[in-house]
């Protein structure tokens, strides 16, 4: 029973997804824009995010009867706005040998323009938009199946769904159509889910429909594990870029790739679904948790960190068997400071360091400013030439300031290429990978350096280091 | 009943208002707040909150002389929704817009429903044939969420989502209709003592506030708390 209600703890449901991460991270405004195709459309490429090429738009029955119907390619996808779900959209194939005005949809079935015209009009009048509203309707390019997914989509164009939250792209899927769905690549009309590796961009695991567990595609013996998405790490960015232009807190980007362009996005999705985790076999709620707070200021540092934290199976399995948590070279680490407040920064994991350090800067805020600045009025003169090796320098100071000075513990001497260094070590209490710390370590200037802190050898007792991560 | 009532209820009837007035208008949002329940931590979905609120009403009113008359208004919802599922098929050929063609699904369901309280009467269901037209039209109106929902999520939703509120205004029935058995105790209940209404403010702000996983998603995540656990 506590089992369950633990591991269910992992899991995002409706309700968490909703109040925790749509309401106070997707505002009113940025999910309009992602609900107006056209509107997200315009702003992603303006954000140099690529999307399918808007061909025309009609939006008022005048503008339908005015249509200049040749502007039309032989192949294109017409779509309305604010479609859900995939509904009312209509692929065409090409045009019918020698006729300018009958095309061929994708069930082979044939469009004219009276068809195409009533479609339209269905459109507008809002039978397909959110809440029945009138809508407007638009045709794009039709994007052409990439030769690596030809086995693997039954019609229609496989698509790749990264959530991206904090700018960290937390889990993924490639959703396939099937004959179930009718070509359709969504999860709720019989698509399948295919989990994604984050490291590697390896898919894993699958569902059919909301929670039917496959292994291979339908209808042959063709696995779907294993398969290499080709261009990920393109899409990793691609999604950050679209949810930091879209203003979308939290962002369900789906990614299409197009035989002669590569990847674009094809939609972006402000209430992402959650079966994404069934397809994964991996709880959303967690990784979200794990990366609530980070300070992501780049793109590709984004990514790095989405790949890090989430990549690894094989990981899941060793930690079980050898009871150690597995960590990146990178990891995110709580600071509780003096006063018990928390700090979250990322610290360097340095196997070839015996203790750990923090910056003098990150010291303060934990409230070790006393400390520092009596530290740092100490006359080392006094204790004479400080010889190699420091010869019990470091004892001397604790004996004649150690209770003066507040937290204090020891000191340490440190002899590198650039000279000496004494530095103050004091007690602290962090948190790295669910796991509570408490330890000794010294404070050291290293505003130099990209990492506040680096945990060494003496606190990585209880875990792992994949230094692949 | 033979309970006492309490001095506000007193006063209220002193006004002139209508004892069942007071009932519904004090139970319905006990009946709203079952509704949350079910769908924010059972998971089960219905149409929305109106509709399953108010087609409990139309329940209590079809029902509020025997319990049993709860059949008829069964009957007629189930045609409702009978109908309004057959005419997609018929109407889809026929690729009207949207508005008209929800207004030919509604005339048909009405000419149905006559039918169908035709026959009762036919047969010598009087109380039937002679059930208060005001409910009958509530449940008619069901039929443009039901058509909604079968045009945006597909017809396997709609009838999902048809049984649920079913079983919603059922419950709700249960509770508000004072011929029903359990009905009768907590109406008097509540007349006795109607602060007790104001409880459903903080169970409100607790399920508002409530991130926890609903219960058909222990289902629906079944594999994946299996496996990570």
């Amino acid at each position: 029973m506590f089992t369950l209600f633990t591991s269910s703890q992992k899991i995002l449901g409706m309700n968490a997804r909703n109040l925790t991460y749509i309401r106070p991270n997707n505002l009113k405004r940025a999910k309009r824009l992602a609900d107006e195709k056209i509107l997200s459309k315009k702003m992603l490429s303006k954000a140099g995010v690529p999307v399918p090429r808007l061909i025309a738009q009609i939006s008022s029955r005048r503008t339908l009867e005015n249509f200049d119907w040749n502007i039309l390619p032989s192949s294109f996808v017409l779509k309305p706005n604010r479609g859900l779900g995939g509904d009312g959209i209509i692929v065409v194939y090409g045009r019918k040998k020698g006729k300018n005005d009958v095309w061929i949809k994708s069930n082979g079935s044939i469009l004219t323009i009276v068809d195409l015209k009533t479609h339209i009009e269905h459109i507008l009048d809002g039978e397909y938009s959110l809440s029945n509203t009138p809508d407007i309707a638009f045709f794009e390019e039709r994007l052409k199946l990439s030769k690596e997914f030809r086995p693997y989509a039954y019609k229609g164009i496989p698509d790749i769904r990264i959530i991206v939250y904090n700018k960290v792209p937390v889990m993924a899927m490639l959703r396939l159509p099937t004959r179930e769905s009718d070509g359709k690549a969504n999860l709720q009309q019989g698509g399948i889910g295919v989990g994604i590796d984050m490291a590697r961009g390896v898919t894993t695991t699958a569902v059919q429909g909301k929670s039917r567990i496959v292994e291979y595609v339908p209808g042959t013996r063709l696995l779907l594990s294993g398969i290499k998405i080709p261009y990920w790490d393109d899409m990793l960015r691609l999604a950050i870029t679209a949810q930091i232009a879209s203003g979308l807190g939290y962002l369900g980007a789906d990614i299409a790739i197009d035989r002669d362009n590569g990847p674009v996005i094809l939609e972006l999705n402000a209430r992402p679904g959650l079966s994404i985790q069934v397809a994964n076999m991996a709880g959303l709620k967690r990784r979200l948790e794990r990366v609530e707070g980070l300070k992501i200021k780049t793109i590709s540092r984004g990514a790095l960190v989405g790949k890090n934290l989430f990549g690894g199976e094989i990981e899941e399995e060793l930690e079980s068997v050898s009871g150690k948590s597995v960590i990146g070279s990178v990891e995110k680490v709580e600071l509780i400071g003096i006063n018990g407040e928390k700090t979250s920064i990322e610290a360097k994991i340095d196997t070839g360091a015996y203790s750990t350090s923090i910056d003098v800067r990150l010291a303060r805020t934990l409230g070790f400013s006393a400390t520092i600045d009596a530290f740092d009025k100490i006359n080392l003169s006094e204790f004479g030439e400080i010889t190699q090796k420091g010869m019990g320098i470091g004892k001397k100071i604790e004996e004649k300031y150690g209770k003066s000075i507040p937290h204090l513990i020891e000191t340490s001497v440190t002899w590198s290429s650039s000279g000496v260094t004494i530095r103050p070590i004091v007690q602290i209490t962090f948190i790295m990978d669910k796991k509570t710390i408490t330890t000794k370590v010294n404070i050291v200037d290293r505003a130099e350096l990209k990492y506040d802190m680096i945990i060494g050898k003496r606190n990585l007792g209880k875990f792992l280091v994949d230094v692949s991560k | 009943m033979i309970n006492q009532f309490s001095p506000l209820i007193n006063f209220l009837l002193d006004q002139q208002i209508n004892l069942d007035t007071i009932i519904l208008l004090l139970l319905f949002p006990v009946v709203v707040t079952i509704v949350v329940i079910l769908r924010q931590v059972v998971g089960i979905k219905a149409f929305g909150i109106y509709t399953p609120s108010i087609i409990t009403l139309a329940f209590v009113f079809i029902g509020r002389e025997r319990w049993l008359d709860i059949k008829y208004a069964i009957m007629i919802y189930v045609t409702v929704i009978f109908v309004g599922m057959m005419m997609r098929y018929v109407l889809k050929k026929l690729r009207l817009l949207y508005l008209p063609r929800v207004a030919i699904t509604l005339t048909v369901v009405s000419f149905s429903v006559l039918a169908l309280l035709a026959i009762a009467g036919y047969f010598g269901r009087t109380g039937f044939a002679s059930a208060p037209i005001f409910p009958i039209l509530v449940i008619i109106t069901l039929v443009e969420k039901f058509v909604t929902v079968q045009i945006e999520k597909g017809s396997r939703t709609a009838m999902i989502l048809a049984i649920e509120t079913l079983f919603i205004a059922l419950i709700g029935y249960t509770i508000l209709s004072p011929t029903t058995f359990v009905g009768e105790d907590i109406i008097s209940f509540t007349l006795a003592h109607p602060a007790i209404v104001l409880l459903i403010l903080p169970i409100n702000i607790f399920i508002g506030k409530w991130t926890g996983l609903r219960l058909n998603e222990y289902f629906r995540f079944r594999h994946v708390i299996k496996k990570i656990q």
